[in-house]
């Protein structure tokens, strides 16, 4: 079943054109991922779909409904989460603050939402949340004494908060060293088949495997579509990271 | 009204719009740089009128005078950067608002505790006619600046620091990232507007023939006005702003007459950008 | 007695800081023309009351008049980037003076005399007493509620606010109406208590000294900006004897707190 799908998406900066045309199916379930040189396109794709940025022409539907103009937080209502290449965690809010965010939603659509907002059940979803992503330990800590890895962990349990039915993962890897990368991936696989996911990445050593499909970018075009490896040993992919200094 | 007192009042703005652009310069690089309103700039400006002052009272004329001053305004926004604004980085800018904003109610105030509250005088220049309307303060106000931002304009363009600024303003991570070292260019830029802001307060001290404690206060709003008309992302947008303000003051206040107050000039003309065209009037935006 | 001014007096900075603490200690909107919405209940009560309104009406009538201006503040930060509040800010406090200055119908520079006290000075005071008091419990409440923590969130990131479903343009605005409708009583309760008000008592400089009230107590607590309006407002009486020196400790204590304690003396957990 399709969950989410582009059409014919095209988003132009003055006279560059960053995506042209894109169309791209996304199947429920899967773990998708968007690779591409820098300048390919790929994070403005991404924020197309995220809702962040408007497109010229085209559509984005998701589950069924147009979504192309919904601002972001209605997206997000929706059941489409995301996470952000560089990390926007609420600093001055705890570890358990920050997923009771994503918790308030349901009262916010009142005019004066003035329940708590740490009630007891809310918490217990909250603490639920973050074992998950294995921070549990550190739910009263501010964000901000976090280093980055637990902060990409965080945007992780956040957004899962929302209970979504399609994440939107940005550069998830980026700035991380190994060990953290690899902790990171366990997360998401513990996530397969759950959640959709549709992971945009520059490192693609480390997440083309973990992929149920992938798809190449270039020059704002998809160039490759399909099984990860197929999509590795493609030429044209090939050749368009070379472009760049060589990533595969 | 004809024309001798037409480019009379043109020559006025403009001598006053050039000390609003030296100001409001400064604090546009600063603000692309750091993202905070540098607002004991205003207090920079004022000790750099007093150094200027203290070497003309010495003996010195309107050369030293400038160099004083300028000297004086770069010592202490240095030492501003270093002190206050770099340990600040980070934090939410109310913080350093707050803080510079105390620093330049001190900075005013510590003239007064030094220098008495009443003005002096900087009689360094005799305000006669040179050439037509125009008088000598006039001349060198306007000829010193347009001198002053000739050297910046070489600066920015011929060294790396214009770059450097430019990238920085845009993306500080990515400027890092490649190698531009944050500390030192920002160091040169708070070098430079204070040296401009210093130079700004000697030729203010020369025009108007005196020098007062709390003589920050105006450019204090009259820069913010000028930045905001020139757009907060653009340094050379400020410089038209600044000249092109203090010429529609002059010749506003000339048709107006007292009942309008010349702020309220400065302070419509803000409003009336912020409504229609909040990214003012010449601004390259970086984009966030 | 004069104890009793003087309570009356931090009081009614209380009711300000805590209502400035909702829109930018909380929300994080940067406002330095707060002082305008003060004016304006303070001259909706002074104007109605002259002309014969009870006084409970047209202190009601003060906070729906600020929060009404409130709104229009509120939306056109929603256009704005968040540096140009700032400034936008201080216009709208300019102008706000400027029209009470020279509209000939709010009394111009002499502005209004002779508001009457609703009550005895002793009741009078326990009145505002007892609203500081309620609008702690109203700011306590709105700090612990979804409310709160929506604020709080745009005020951190508002992209990762929208992100997690919050509506980060209405709250803003929410935040604008209900700080400065607060700000409207603390107006309203100011004027009736001192009886004669002028422009120039509403202008720039009082909103500077509110921000930095909740700068250095501490931001988005409720301790915080109480001991920020205990501070500096104090500061005057405190520091009397050094009178010539006043200003340079003022500005100094505003410079050195923000320095080296940036979150504010009582604020959330230093790091």
């Amino acid at each position: 079943m399709t969950i989410l799908e582009v059409r014919d998406l095209t988003k132009r900066f003055g006279g560059l054109v960053a995506v042209a045309g894109v169309h791209l199916h996304v199947q429920a379930g899967e773990l998708l991922g968007l690779f591409g040189p820098n300048g390919a396109g790929k994070t403005t794709l991404f924020n197309l779909i995220a809702g962040s940025l408007k497109p010229d022409r085209g559509e984005v539907v998701f589950n069924g409904q147009t979504i192309t103009h919904l601002p972001p937080h209605l997206r997000a209502r929706k059941g489409i989460g995301r996470t952000f290449q560089v990390v926007q965690v609420f600093g001055e809010l705890t570890v358990l603050e920050n997923v009771l965010v994503a918790l308030a939603h349901p009262a916010l659509t009142r005019w004066l939402p003035l329940g708590r907002y740490d009630p007891p059940g809310r918490r217990q979803r909250a603490m639920e949340v973050l074992e998950k992503v294995g921070l549990a330990d550190r739910a009263s800590e501010l964000a901000r004494n976090l280093p980055l890895g637990l902060l990409k962990r965080l945007e992780v349990a956040r957004s899962l908060a929302l209970r979504p039915k399609l994440l939107l993962l940005d550069e998830p890897l980026g700035g991380l060293n190994l060990r953290e990368s690899e902790q990171l991936l366990e997360v998401l696989l513990g996530l397969r088949g759950q959640i959709t996911m549709v992971l945009v990445e520059h490192n693609v050593r480390m997440a083309l495997p973990v992929c149920d499909r992938a798809v190449a970018m270039d020059a704002g075009r998809i160039i490759a579509e399909g099984r990860p490896e197929e999509v590795r040993r493609n030429p044209r992919v090939v050749e368009a990271y070379l472009g760049e200094g060589g990533d595969a | 009204m004809d024309w001798t007192t037409l480019s009379a009042l043109v020559v006025d703005g403009l001598a006053v719009g050039s000390i609003y652009a030296l100001t409001a310069f400064g604090l546009t690089l600063v603000y692309g740089l750091l993202r905070v309103l540098h607002v004991a700039h205003a207090g920079v400006y004022a000790m750099g009128a007093y150094a200027g002052w203290l070497a003309f009272s010495a003996g010195g004329g309107l050369a030293l005078a400038l160099l004083a001053g300028a000297a004086c305004a770069v010592g202490v926004g240095l030492f501003l950067e270093r002190w206050f604004y770099r340990p600040l980085q980070g934090r939410p800018p109310l913080v350093p608002l707050i803080g510079s904003i105390g620093l330049f109610l001190a900075m005013g105030d510590l003239l007064r505790i030094l220098f008495g509250p009443y003005q002096q005088g900087f009689p360094v220049l005799p305000p006669e006619r040179v050439a037509g309307p125009i008088t000598l303060p006039q001349l060198a106000v306007v000829g010193a600046t347009a001198f002053l931002f000739l050297l910046v304009y070489g600066v920015v363009t011929r060294t790396p620091l214009g770059v450097g600024w430019k990238a920085i303003a845009q993306d500080a991570e990515m400027a890092a990232a490649v190698g531009i070292p944050l500390p030192r260019y920002t160091q040169a830029a708070f070098a430079l507007a204070s040296a401009l802001a210093g130079a700004a307060g000697v030729f203010v001290g020369v025009y108007y023939n005196q020098i007062y404690p709390t003589m920050g206060a105006v450019p204090a709003y009259k820069a913010l006005a000028v930045v905001v008309l020139g757009g907060l992302g653009s340094s050379w947008g400020t410089v038209v702003a600044g000249l092109l303000l203090g010429v529609v003051e002059a010749v506003a206040v000339a048709f107006l007459g007292t009942r309008f107050p010349p702020e309220g000039v400065a302070f419509v003309a803000m409003i009336l950008v912020l409504l229609f065209r909040p990214q003012g009037l010449l601004a390259t935006e970086p984009q966030g | 007695m004069y104890a009793v001014t003087v309570l009356t007096q931090l009081c009614i900075y209380a009711i300000l800081t805590l209502s400035l603490n909702l829109v930018t200690g909380l929300a994080g909107q940067v406002s330095l023309g707060h002082a305008a919405f003060f004016g304006l209940g303070a001259y909706t009560v002074g104007v109605l009351t002259t002309r014969g309104f009870p006084f409970l009406t047209a202190w009601l009538l003060a906070a729906v008049v600020a929060a009404g201006w409130g709104l229009l503040l509120g939306s056109i930060s929603l256009r704005l980037r968040e540096d140009f509040l700032a400034i936008a800010s201080i216009a709208f406090n300019f102008v706000v003076v400027a029209a009470l200055l020279y509209l000939p119908y709010f009394g111009g520079a002499y502005g209004i005399s002779g508001i009457p006290k609703p009550m005895g000075s002793v009741a009078f005071s326990v009145l505002v007493l007892a609203t500081t008091l309620g609008v702690a419990w109203c700011h306590e409440r709105l700090r612990r509620s979804d409310l709160g923590l929506a604020w709080m969130s745009l005020r951190e990131s508002e992209a990762a606010a929208e992100a997690l479903g919050v509506d980060v343009r209405r709250f803003k605005v929410t935040a604008f109406v209900l700080g400065t409708g607060l700000a409207g009583v603390a107006g309203g309760l100011y004027a009736a208590y001192i009886g004669v008000i002028r422009p120039e008592d509403f202008g720039f400089p009082l909103s500077v000294t509110l921000l930095a009230m909740v700068a250095v107590g501490g931001m988005g607590t409720m301790w915080g900006p109480l001991a920020g309006a205990f501070l500096l407002g104090g500061f005057a009486q405190a520091f009397a004897f050094v009178h010539n020196y006043q200003l340079v400790l003022y500005g100094l204590l505003l410079a050195v707190v923000m320095r080296y304690r940036p979150q504010g003396l009582l604020g959330r957990r230093p790091t």
